[in-house]
């Protein structure tokens, strides 16, 4: 399995690239705009790898996606989760909760995780070559190393929010606690931001990856009580929302073009 | 460039290097060009390799900032580089253009019907040495531009490397020159997984 | 199992066949016989090459293992290399 981390400081933001050099093929996930398809496509090249697959956890609200530019370069998919139907103004290619994209040996496991994101889907990954069962999840905006992703960057229009703060917060705490959680021990997190990223709270480790076990045992906002908790312990953890987070959700929703995200900078 | 132009640049001699995978060049490619695998690290290095400086090219990749990235690669390595096909293989068809194909093999159907084949061996000598498939003649793949006129154009000819990284490039020079070329993909490494045999004295030419 | 220590290192990661191998060579220039080069690379092809390349070359394969993604591979200058 060829499997890269990018991590983008200026928004400490990590998106991936999965492959499988066998089959020459490989899916990019949550791609950065700042760093562009260019820059996704180059890479995957210098491994021997086409990009069949470009999947997002989330519609982002901190960082401008590539991800239709990268699919429209490369004819790939453009993967969402299904709960995204409605919200995006543009097609793309639907995962349901179970789902699965396989690349030569590796698949990848669309795991629904609401929360952060009515839509948010964690994609556990899978080496048939080495074992059948979970390597690695990458956990998106939901499970962040030491941390959680925050429930309130809303945009104001309750068709598009779909859930409040409050039942963003709940429904994050069950999804990792139900579905992240019941995953084997030993599975690696991999997670869209770190450190000082402001899509979750102030315990988020500069460190870019952990596993399971460690976050069950020492995640503090996962150690609360129950949901309301939980909610009350992101509320008094959080930090300033990211700069232009609803122009960026916007743009990303499909909602305003490119020419409307003019003075949005890293 | 244009598909037009691009075959009016062949015609005037340029040559046309696609950098797409071996399997898309094999199924069907600008007839004459050569092929090479791309990346940023060392495509300048192996390109001088195998392919003389003089050489005007046109790049053929996709998708399009892959053949941008690599007419500059190639332009800093003192190539001249005329441009590359914009559209890819799907404009060169759409223009009506001809496709060329390479028949690509896998060491089992190698190792099945070797007695068809003449097995060109294009590694470097010391790899040859330590173990080739048998019967197989070595011609090292930086030696093949200038050699290629040594090849019989009368048998099928299945060129092998280490994986396919250095026989698709021959195999396409070959081909370009009118040899009945064959690309085994997996190469030796592929054959010496499966078991089968290999013989270390050389082929007398 | 002793720790081989390299006097050079040579990082081939991510070049295609046959350049770890031709780099490899001439990095091997620069040291004097006896000392060890440590070579890390990424294609498979490698793997049949280096053998082939030490024995032919007179220079010693002390020994090769993959770490992760990466080959490393420790090579000892032979005395007539």
């Amino acid at each position: 399995m060829i499997f890269k981390q990018f991590r983008y400081e200026p928004l400490s933001a990590a998106s991936y690239l999965v492959g499988c050099a066998r089959a020459r093929e490989a899916v990019v996930v949550d791609p950065v705009a700042d760093l562009g398809a260019d820059y996704y496509v180059l890479e995957a090249a210098d491994q021997g790898l086409d990009v069949v697959g470009v999947a997002e956890t989330h519609i982002h609200a901190d960082f401008v996606s590539c991800a239709r530019e990268l699919a429209e370069m490369t004819g790939a998919p453009h993967h969402l989760g299904a709960a995204a139907e409605g919200l995006v103004r543009y097609p793309f290619s639907p995962l349901a909760d179970g789902d699965s994209i396989r690349i030569g040996q590796i698949e990848l496991q669309a795991l629904a995780t609401p929360g952060h994101t009515p839509e948010h889907t964690a994609f556990v990954v899978v080496d048939h070559a080495r074992a059948d069962e979970p390597w690695a999840v990458l956990t998106g905006d939901s499970l962040f190393v030491g941390d959680v992703g925050r429930p309130d960057l809303l945009v104001g229009d309750a068709q598009l929010d779909v859930m409040d703060e409050t039942t963003r917060a709940e429904t994050q705490f069950r999804s990792i606690r139900e579905k992240l959680f019941t995953l084997p021990d030993h599975v690696e997190v991999f997670p869209n931001h770190y450190g000082g990223s402001t899509c979750g709270g102030v315990n988020m480790s500069g460190k870019a990856s952990s596993t399971i076990y460690f976050e069950k045992r020492h995640n503090l906002a996962l150690a609360q009580p129950d949901a309301a908790a939980f909610a009350a312990f992101v509320r008094e953890t959080a930090k300033p929302f990211p700069d232009d987070y609803s122009r960026i959700k916007s743009y990303n929703l499909g909602l305003i073009g490119r020419e409307e995200l003019e003075g949005v900078g890293a | 460039m244009t598909p037009q132009e691009v075959r009016e640049a062949v015609e005037a001699g340029a040559l046309v290097l696609d950098l797409r995978p071996p399997r898309p060049f094999a199924a069907g490619h600008v007839p004459g060009a050569v092929t090479m695998q791309f990346n940023r690290a060392d495509l300048a290095d192996r390109a001088e390799l195998v392919l003389p400086k003089e050489l005007r090219l046109v790049v053929h990749a996709e998708p399009a900032p892959i053949a941008t990235t690599a007419v500059e690669i190639l332009r800093g390595a003192g190539y001249e580089v005329l441009g590359h096909l914009e559209g890819g293989l799907a404009a060169w068809r759409d223009g009506g253009e001809p496709v060329a194909e390479l028949p690509l093999l896998d060491v089992d159907e190698l190792h099945d019907h070797a007695g068809e084949y003449l097995v060109l061996d294009v590694r470097e000598g010391f790899e040859y040495r330590h173990g080739h498939v048998a019967g197989a003649r070595l011609l090292p793949s930086g030696e093949a531009w200038d050699r290629v006129d040594e090849v019989p154009v009368d048998r099928p000819v299945a060129v092998i490397c280490g994986d396919q990284t250095r026989s698709a490039a021959v195999a396409s020079m070959l081909l370009r020159a009118g040899r009945d070329a064959r690309l085994v993909m997996g190469g030796m490494v592929d054959w010496l997984e499966r078991g089968f045999p290999t013989e270390k004295q050389a082929v007398a030419t | 199992m002793t720790e081989i220590r390299e006097d050079h290192v040579l990082d081939a990661r991510g070049l295609l066949c046959p350049m770890p191998v031709v780099k490899a060579a001439k990095a091997m220039k620069e040291l004097d016989p006896g000392q060890v080069l440590k070579i890390l690379a990424t294609d498979r092809g490698s793997i049949a090459d280096m053998p082939a390349w030490a024995e032919d070359t007179g220079n010693e394969l002390l020994e090769w293992h993959e770490d992760g993604d990466d080959l490393v591979y420790l090579v000892r200058k032979g005395d007539d290399a």
